[in-house]
């Protein structure tokens, strides 16, 4: 049912238009049969053209050509001499032939302005439908926070969205129609002309800019233009993106400061590190030299006086000249200790086995006359200054080998212990005299020593060397052992 | 010998002695008295000429400073044929490069235990001054 609606209302529009031509003749011929009869005669054909033309104008071409044919019988039956008949002779042709021509320009002039109303239609239609979506666009453009603006060639603004007002405080009616670098009293990064030059070449512009705003208070923004050109390929207007960077040039300020700060802060540390370079310099050179004289003059005293000197004399003058050797060697690892500190570390590669090799080679003269049982693993890679590692590797032997003297066969072992999945964990353990894990805290202390000196020699250095070194690789030290039981270092440093 | 140490100065010496070589010893206080003789100046005008046969320098000295008379000596023509032995306290890395680079020919540091410092001068002595070859002109 609902189908045959449209096709019924189709039929109906169809049956309307043709019936208008039928009966808009009808109306023509009336009259025209009338005036007949009151002997006026010619006055039959225009009146038809005029149906024709209602017709024409009214409802198409098609309804048109039907009321002309119409016509032309009625005229030709009514009107055409001999009357009443359908038979034409030749001098009415003329007649007939005017009628037709004009009835046919007639309508061809309605067709035609029925179509160009029908175009007009459409282009209103579409229009609307373009001017919505651009509406539509336009109040996109005030949704976004971001600020955007407009201003023609002359830098009058056309165009300020609500971002805009947001972040001026200028309403768009205060703003539109200002002078955009006047309202914000622009300050620009480079010259008017370098910009605009730009502008004209590539159609856009990036910048720093510096505005202010409505309350006074300045903004810098970052800016970012584009050039609008026309059809003729002139610049028409241009679009302006600002984003507020303000808080972001400040913090970019507090970090060039603390930037300044740092550079201030290193070049005192620097200082002071020179000055530490000439102390120890200095404790070098100088403190040895009465030290020498002290231990040099002493002996002389001792094969000088050796027949006047009684036995005490004699031990007191051992005691001085052990006392001043004894400050010699605290003098030279304290010396070292500092080095470390002082010296900048060389990171590189670092092959731990070959490094062992060259440590062991290098005590290899504290075990002459010594059993003692070597069990070295093989160790990864690891990253770290080479000989500070040594130095780490000769200590902790030099005391294995120190510290199992008691044992008749000493056992010591180098290996390597599970480490995280960046740092390599290596071990030196010994079955010594070991230590009270009590003391544990002090192992690692400068001049700290857990035995009595006559029991083993030693400064009590070596093992704050070992943690010094391996503080600056960032790794740790740790140490583990019970007394008379051995003993079990343990150090990281970084993976390769 | 250049050395302003007089207890150092008397150290040496007497290790020398074993080898008798203490009387064939120049001893003067500083550097520029170490240049003076040298090259036969002020108060060493009168000297008999020739070339020390060795020298032993000590790095702190006042006036003119341990490495000036070594740079000096070894950029005198005459002068750098003299084997220059630095005898010095000092064993920090910078003053090693310094006196190498500078062409020194032997580098001793004074060690602190008597024996050893004994040991070192007579080995000193005994190899520059009997069993090298002195340069011509010494």
């Amino acid at each position: 049912m609902a189908r045959s609606e449209p096709h019924s209302q189709k039929t109906m529009l169809t049956v309307k238009r043709y019936g208008f031509a039928v009966v808009s003749v009808a109306v023509a011929l009336l009259p025209a049969l009338l005036l007949q009869h009151f002997a006026f005669h010619d006055v039959e054909l225009p009146l038809f053209l005029f149906a024709i033309a209602l017709t024409a104008w009214h409802v198409g071409g098609g309804p048109a050509a039907l009321s002309i044919v119409l016509s032309s019988i009625c005229f030709d039956y009514y009107f055409a001499p001999p009357l009443h008949s359908l038979r034409m002779t030749p001098a009415d042709v003329p007649g007939v032939a005017v009628l037709v021509c004009f009835a046919v320009l007639i309508t061809r002039f309605s067709t035609v302005r029925r179509r160009i109303e029908g175009d007009l239609v459409q282009a209103r239609d579409k229009l609307q439908v373009e001017v919505a979506e651009r509406t539509q666009q336009a109040s996109l453009l005030n949704l976004t926070h971001d600020t955007i603006f407009v201003r023609d060639m002359s830098d009058t603004i056309t165009y300020w969205n609500r971002g805009a007002e947001e972040l001026y405080g200028w309403t768009a009616a205060e703003a539109v129609g200002k002078r955009s670098h006047d309202l914000l009293q622009t300050v620009f990064p480079e010259s008017l002309d370098n910009i605009g030059a730009e502008l004209v070449r590539t159609g856009r512009w990036e910048g720093e800019v510096r505005h202010v705003k409505a309350d006074g208070t300045a903004v810098m923004v970052s800016s970012r233009w584009s050039l609008r050109r026309n059809q003729a390929n002139q610049p028409l207007a241009v679009l302006e993106t600002n984003n507020d960077i303000t808080e972001r040039k400040r913090r970019e300020e507090e970090v060039r400061g603390l930037n300044q700060e740092l550079e201030k802060r290193s070049s005192a540390l620097e200082a002071s590190n020179k000055e530490l370079e000439a102390f120890a310099y200095s404790v070098s050179h100088d403190l040895r030299a009465p030290l020498r004289h002290m231990v040099g003059f002493a002996e002389l005293l001792q094969k000088n006086a050796a027949a006047q000197l009684d036995q005490k004399s004699q031990r007191y003058m051992g005691i001085i000249l052990d006392s001043a050797k004894r400050m010699g060697t605290l003098i030279d690892d304290l010396l070292a200790f500092s080095r470390i500190g002082r010296v900048e570390t060389q990171k590189a590669p670092v092959n731990l086995d070959h490094l062992v090799k060259e440590a062991l080679s290098e005590v290899q003269p504290e075990t002459k006359g010594r059993d003692i049982v070597w069990k070295i693993d093989k160790l990864p890679d690891c990253y770290g200054d080479r000989s500070m590692l040594r130095l780490v590797l000769i200590n902790l032997l030099s005391n294995a080998i120190k510290f199992t003297r008691p044992r008749p066969k000493a056992e010591i072992e180098v290996g390597c212990a599970n480490g995280n999945s960046n740092e390599v964990v290596v071990f030196v353990r010994d079955n010594g005299a070991g230590f009270d894990m009590k003391y544990v805290d002090k192992l690692f202390g400068v001049f700290q020593r857990l035995h009595h000196v006559d029991a083993f020699e030693g400064t009590g250095i070596g093992l704050a060397t070992v943690q010094r070194v391996i503080h600056r690789h960032g790794g740790k030290v740790r140490a583990e052992g019970a007394l008379d039981q051995g003993a079990t270092f343990y150090f990281s440093v970084p993976k390769i | 010998m250049v050395e302003d140490d007089p207890k150092d100065v008397e150290l040496t010496l007497t290790a020398l002695e074993d080898y008798h070589l203490a009387n064939e010893v120049v001893v003067v206080r500083d550097g520029e008295e170490a240049l003076d003789y040298l090259t036969c100046r002020n108060a060493y005008a009168t000297r008999s000429t020739g070339n020390p046969a060795v020298m032993l320098l000590d790095l702190k000295l006042p006036k003119v400073d341990g490495l000036e008379v070594l740079r000096q000596v070894k950029s005198d023509e005459n002068l750098k044929l003299i084997p220059v032995v630095v005898l010095t306290s000092s064993h920090e890395e910078k003053d090693l490069v310094t006196s190498y680079r500078l062409g020194v020919n032997a580098y001793v540091v004074k060690p602190v235990d008597f024996h050893q410092f004994v040991n070192a001068i007579k080995e000193l002595g005994a190899f520059w001054a009997i069993i090298n070859a002195p340069p011509p002109g010494s």
